[in-house]
């Protein structure tokens, strides 16, 4: 298991918000929403786009790729919206003072 | 093991301290500083370019390198895959861009065959070399890394084959790269009229994990009549960053037969073009591709007919194991003037496992109105009653899967006469295949 790195400081993302970190080699988009913290892997599975270019919808915890507008479950990582079937992988999230971790999924 | 020392990054100073040490005529530094001028212009690829929309590389960082200053490495040299057994006419060797040896035999010298560094054959035979540098088969505008390449090449090799001669042993070059080094390689080759030859052509890590940056181009020029056979086999370490602009000319009646394996590398974007300019020109282009990890491979392809009753044909076959990806764009583009035109384009992926993906994109524009134009595109797995029926025949799965793909990728294996080059991608694909 793959240790939690810092990837941001708290007051760096707006609430509701997101922010693309690099960790590990690898792009991680890094989403505060409704006062939760959540991080997927920067690409939608439909197409390979970015993830952290779209927007991130608190009311049904989801973030959207900007180019076809297929939507992820912040925290699952699950494809919620068509043309995307299958999900992204999300990664742990956890909040120390003022900094925001993420633990790399390493089963991906 | 030595190492090459490389600039902090590619800026005005460090190209001008470049320039300053290559000692180059006017004319080619007036070519490179043009280019410096357009990489200098030019972003880096946007990600919603359709070229790129596929082929995402921000993690990848120009300015942790820079221009190849230092010396060539020691003894440790990575093994030669498509020279092993072979009586070659010529070979020349670069590793981190920097040239460590050249050999052209004497029989072929005699006739007038050039091959060696590129750079070295320019200071030797400018004159000669100059009008095929202002041709500009690839163009240095087209994007940031044809710009970096034409401003900045270092090493590479020359082939030139005089009128009417034939050389009937294969030539070699193999470039080499260390573990976080730089590859700026440029392959120029000219077969003049009637003329004949085979060029094995290869990049290789001296360590299977290493890193680095490869920004190369390649051109071909098959002058009338004239026959290329060339194989380029892109055998880089799985966390070098690999960028090519790959372009052929081929004239009147000539004929160019190009095999291109891409095994290696963390990412890799190549744009392969063709184009037949003469009548009657003839193209033959083979792609082998084995991806596993997170390697992903994305080569543009380019058929271009000019002129009329020409023919090409390509065949690109992949498989992709692991979370692999491998994007293949295609395009036959015929213009006009070019009637008659007999054009195939197919790529074939067999994926050997669920988390790999390929992206298979074929294409036509075509202006003529009398032309035969086709394409064909295939991803599918293996076949568990094929695995199963060689398990009753006494093959263990791993054994059953090996000898599948290889089946699978003979197609293109029967297409490419030189032995030892079907037998080495062979090899290195049947050592790489694990079970599924």
């Amino acid at each position: 298991m793959s240790e939690f790195i810092p990837a941001a400081k708290v007051g760096e993302v707006i609430d509701p918000g997101s922010l693309l970190v690099e960790i590990d080699d690898r792009l991680v988009v890094l989403i505060h929403a409704a006062g939760h913290w959540y991080a997927l892997d920067d690409v939608c599975t439909h197409d390979g786009g970015p993830l952290s270019d779209g927007p991130v919808d608190v009311t049904d915890r989801s973030i959207a790729c900007p180019r076809h507008g297929a939507k992820f479950d912040m925290a699952t990582g699950a494809a919620l919206t068509m043309p995307a079937t299958k999900p992204t992988v999300a990664h742990e999230v956890k909040v120390e003072g003022d900094h925001v971790f993420v633990r790399l999924n390493s089963a991906s | 093991m030595s190492h090459t020392l490389t600039a902090a990054g590619f800026t005005q100073e460090a190209f001008d301290s470049f320039l300053d040490s290559r000692h180059e005529p006017g004319w080619l530094v007036d070519l490179r500083r043009a280019a410096w001028a357009r990489f200098s212009e030019l972003a880096m690829p946007a990600r919603n370019d359709e070229e790129w929309v596929r082929t995402d590389i921000r993690l990848f960082k120009l300015d942790r390198f820079g221009f190849p200053t230092g010396a060539p490495v020691g003894s440790d040299m990575p093994r030669s895959l498509l020279a092993e057994g072979v009586a070659l006419g010529g070979s020349t060797v670069t590793s981190d861009s920097v040239v460590v040896g050249a050999q052209l035999a004497e029989k072929w010298s005699a006739k007038g065959v050039l091959f060696g560094d590129l750079a070295t054959m320019v200071a030797e035979h400018g004159d000669l070399l100059k009008p095929y540098f202002e041709r500009r088969v690839v163009d240095a505008n087209r994007d940031k890394f044809a710009a970096l390449n034409a401003a900045a090449w270092a090493g590479g090799a020359l082939l030139y084959v005089p009128k009417r001669v034939a050389i009937d042993e294969p030539l070699h070059s193999l470039s080499a790269m260390t573990d976080g080094g730089i590859d700026l390689n440029r392959t120029l080759v000219i077969v003049e009229e009637g003329a004949e030859a085979t060029l094995l052509s290869e990049t290789a890590s001296i360590s299977e994990h290493g890193g680095g940056f490869h920004c190369g181009s390649i051109e071909l020029l098959v002058e009338p009549g004239a026959r290329l056979r060339y194989v380029s086999l892109q055998n880089w370490g799985d966390q070098v960053w690999h960028f090519a602009h790959q372009k052929a000319h081929i004239a009147a009646r000539g004929h160019l037969q190009w095999t291109i394996g891409a095994l290696g590398s963390r990412l890799a974007k190549v744009n392969q073009h063709v184009a037949m300019t003469g009548q009657d020109a003839e193209a033959q282009v083979n792609g082998v591709m084995f991806t596993q990890g997170r390697q992903h491979l994305s080569y543009n392809t380019h058929q271009h007919h000019q002129a009329p009753h020409c023919r090409s044909d390509l065949l690109y076959k992949a498989a992709l194991q692991d979370d692999s990806r491998t994007v293949w764009r295609g395009m036959i583009k015929v213009d006009k003037p070019a009637q008659r035109t007999d054009a195939y384009q197919r790529n074939d992926n067999l994926m050997l496992s669920r988390t790999a993906r390929a992206d298979s994109i074929p294409g036509l524009e075509i202006e003529a109105d009398d032309v035969r134009c086709t394409h064909g595109s295939t991803s599918g797995r293996v076949d568990e009653q094929q695995v199963f029926y060689a398990m009753t025949r006494g093959y263990t799965r791993q054994e059953a899967v090996r000898m599948i793909v290889e089946g699978f990728f003979q197609q293109v294996f029967d297409r490419i006469p030189i032995e030892s080059v079907s037998e080495a991608l062979g090899e290195a694909i049947g050592q790489r295949v694990r079970d599924i």
